[in-house]
């Protein structure tokens, strides 16, 4: 089903979808517009360390309505659960979240989330960044034992756009409360 | 701004502060005096005139949050532009860019790489 309210920029390659949302938002993009890439160059989580971003996996961020601090702290959080219950419910797969912003399956990282914030006097803008870990195959030696991907756990390839999607429309219906 | 003067041969602190537009409050001690425009063109204002026009409100800009200083991007004395990039404050849950809320010269830096701040904590003081 096409929903109108769901506004969506796809890159093949990109930098980062954080720093993309960023840059967009800055120029007035709209709140809810996601950014999507099949592969980030320099994707990043917290403290800016990297994120192993090849192509198969699901890589977005979100450019949220201009918030209170305090409510985009609990967003991060509820932004983990969301993306932890979505693999749960859809595939059967038991996950742990490691607070406040890691999925994992098996132990290992399987989603990562970042909420990145410009401020002034007041919050001027707010991105949710989530990398999903669907259909990568095989990770370098040096993550083989802390990474870990929905497809290597499942054995078969899945729908990006159809995860994307479902993991959106529970988040913005998560996210009512926290509007400009 | 505050400065020390010498009234009458007495040492009295002035504190000058902006009023709205083109207008100055001065205090001296508990009494105030505003100077305007208005007050100009009646010949009233002597002291406006050797006054710059700028901004003389307190230019600081403390912490939205508590967490630790990842990266500086400014240094004393460098002049930052209104909605520049100061530097980001990392909380466990975000990643936050600060930025300016004033044009000015960064007169001090109260926080180093890596200290950990509290909500509401002066980062830096600009003039």
């Amino acid at each position: 089903m096409r929903d109108p309210e769901f506004k969506i920029k796809n890159f093949k390659e990109i930098f980062s979808t954080n720093q993309k949302a960023k840059e967009l938002a800055l120029s007035g993009t709209a709140p809810w517009t996601v950014i999507a890439a099949e592969k980030q160059i320099a994707g990043y989580g917290k403290e800016k360390v990297s994120w192993f971003s090849p192509q198969g996996g699901l890589y977005f961020s979100i450019i949220l309505p201009k918030s209170k601090i305090e409510d985009l702290q609990t967003l991060t959080i509820l932004a983990a659960f969301i993306v932890a219950k979505t693999i749960n419910d859809n595939f059967s797969l038991e996950t742990l979240i490691k607070l406040p912003n890691d999925v994992l399956l098996n132990q290992k990282k399987v989603a990562g989330v970042l909420t990145e914030n410009i401020i002034g006097k007041d919050v001027r803008l707010s991105v949710l960044g989530i990398g999903l870990n669907t259909n990568i195959e095989k990770f370098p030696k040096e993550l083989e034992n802390r990474a870990t991907s929905l497809k290597i756990e499942l054995g078969r390839e899945l729908n990006n756009k159809k995860i994307l999607k479902k993991i959106f429309k529970e988040l913005k219906e998560q996210l009512k409360t926290i509007s400009e | 701004m505050k400065l020390k003067l010498k009234i009458k041969g007495k040492e009295r602190e002035v504190e000058i502060l902006e009023e709205g537009e083109d207008k100055v409050k001065i205090k001296v001690g508990e009494k105030e005096f505003i100077f305007g425009k208005e007050k100009e063109k009646k010949g009233i204002s002597l002291i406006q005139t050797s006054i710059p026009r700028r901004d003389f409100s307190k230019k600081e800009i403390k912490a939205p949050i508590a967490g630790v200083i990842s990266e500086i991007f400014v240094k004393e004395g460098d002049f930052v532009k209104r909605e520049q990039k100061i530097l980001s404050l990392s909380t466990m849950k975000m990643e936050n860019e600060i930025v300016s809320d004033f044009d000015g010269k960064v007169k001090k830096f109260l926080v180093k790489k890596n200290q950990e701040v509290k909500e509401g904590e002066t980062l830096i003081v600009l003039e």
